[in-house]
């Protein structure tokens, strides 16, 4: 179903609680009353027409209105990707390492299972971190400052000093699949772990795995399909300014 | 479990294909993409074992030298979009064509493709050479390295590898000396 403004806000979670998580990342908070959409994207500053796309996006896969993404103002959708990894960071990662660790009583009479397991994910929170780093340390600064440079139509000082030798091709040169390794996780756990004792903590560890890796394929695509395409509309107006 | 892939632009035929293949009730999973660049990607992580593709794509060369390159074992099926006659070639759908010929020639060929992938499915056990190379592999040896040490070529190590990959659902290397410790081929004292 299409997700328009007039509908309230409450009803759109009732139809789709998914999107709670979107909700959280564009910066708004639950207690809705009977306040439409409209309403509540007012109230929190957001604007309605890219609350009602991005919305459309997760609830339909097959509603991807690209061209009107790319309309946007790309500092609006750096601020959703950012809110988005401290979300990751801050909540979905440290969840399923406490389930991990959750694991190591069922697994007591093969200690070196749990061992694995724990290694194994210790070394994708290492590179999940790096691939975050990089966005946040140098792909958003460069974004927000390329588009304050738009804005101001020039080249700004901090602009020459630090982002002169960088473009966005170089970013995807290093931009790698983070979703791989998740996919064995479920797999080794699904297939090859001894069976549990207890199916409850394998199934609720599973659960989270599954819907990490949704959400970060969402994620990917919106900055493949949107920022970047996005990042070199700007980098070529800035050439011809 | 038959995996088809569904490259066509228009979003109506899309889908119109997708609710027809699910009518067929053979275990399938279908993915659909809309555009050359989304065909390519899809290809370059997965192989499906059928294609169906409109001919607006196919007739890019750029997409022709693709799939004949990288997908030779797929069975194509091409969809035109112009009215084609009924000559009994059921690797050719017309959009045109009612249902129940569209449904008699993806019966077909999803029957003939379910037999052979059945068959495949049942053999997931790998082979001991297989597990030679894994072992080598989950070390972390690098697949020059794992040639030279079993005298095979580098292109056997790469095919070697899919097949793993395939098989175990499992891609990367770490995740591929965790199963190996798992299942006894190597021990963690053996990993520096």
């Amino acid at each position: 179903m299409l997700i328009t403004a007039d509908m309230k806000m409450a009803d759109l979670i009732h139809m789709d609680f998914q999107l709670l998580a979107f909700i959280q990342r564009i910066g708004i908070p639950l207690g809705f009353r009977e306040k439409t959409i409209n309403e509540v994207c007012e109230q929190h500053e957001v604007n309605v027409d890219f609350f009602l796309q991005l919305a459309n996006a997760f609830h339909d896969t097959d509603y991807f209105p690209k061209e009107k993404l790319l309309q946007f103002k790309a500092d609006w959708l750096v601020k959703y990707l950012r809110r988005t990894h401290q979300n990751y960071l801050e909540q979905k990662i440290p969840d399923i390492q406490a389930k991990i660790i959750q694991l190591e009583e069922d697994l007591k009479e093969t200690t070196q299972s749990y061992e694995l397991i724990k290694n194994f994910f210790k070394e994708y929170i290492g590179e999940f971190s790096t691939h975050i780093e990089l966005e946040e340390k140098t792909v958003f600064p460069y974004v927000l400052e390329l588009s304050n440079c738009i804005e101001l139509g020039k080249k700004t000082c901090e602009f020459n000093e630090q982002f002169e030798d960088f473009n966005i091709n170089q970013y995807l040169e290093e931009h790698n699949d983070i979703e791989e390794k998740l996919f064995d996780l479920k797999n080794i756990l699904i297939k090859y772990l001894p069976p549990p004792t207890d199916n409850g903590k394998y199934n609720s560890l599973l659960f989270d795995i599954f819907k990490l890796e949704q959400d970060l394929k969402d994620h990917s695509r919106l900055e493949e399909k949107v920022l970047i395409p996005r990042v070199k509309k700007m980098e070529e107006e800035l050439e011809n300014l | 479990m038959v995996q088809i892939l569904v490259a066509e632009p228009s979003y109506l035929v899309r889908k119109g294909l997708s609710t027809i293949l699910q009518e067929l009730k053979a275990v399938t999973k279908i993915e659909e993409v809309q555009s050359m660049e989304e065909l390519i990607d899809s290809l370059k992580s997965s192989t499906p074992h059928i294609l169906i593709i409109n001919t607006t794509l196919s007739s890019v060369p750029e997409v022709d030298e693709f799939i004949k390159k990288y997908t030779s074992d797929v069975q194509v099926i091409s969809i035109f979009n112009t009215p084609i006659p009924d000559d009994g070639n059921e690797l050719v759908l017309s959009v045109f064509d009612s249902k129940s010929v569209l449904l008699n020639k993806l019966r077909n060929q999803v029957k003939s493709v379910q037999q052979s992938v059945t068959q495949q499915d049942n053999s997931e056990e790998l082979s001991d050479r297989e597990k030679d190379v894994l072992k080598k592999v989950a070390l972390g040896k690098t697949n020059k390295e794992v040639a030279n040490e079993l005298f095979i070529s580098t292109h056997t190590v790469i095919s070697h590898r899919k097949n793993i990959t395939r098989k175990l659902g499992i891609k990367t290397i770490s995740g591929l000396t965790v199963y190996a410790i798992l299942n006894q081929l190597i021990k963690l004292e053996d990993i520096s």
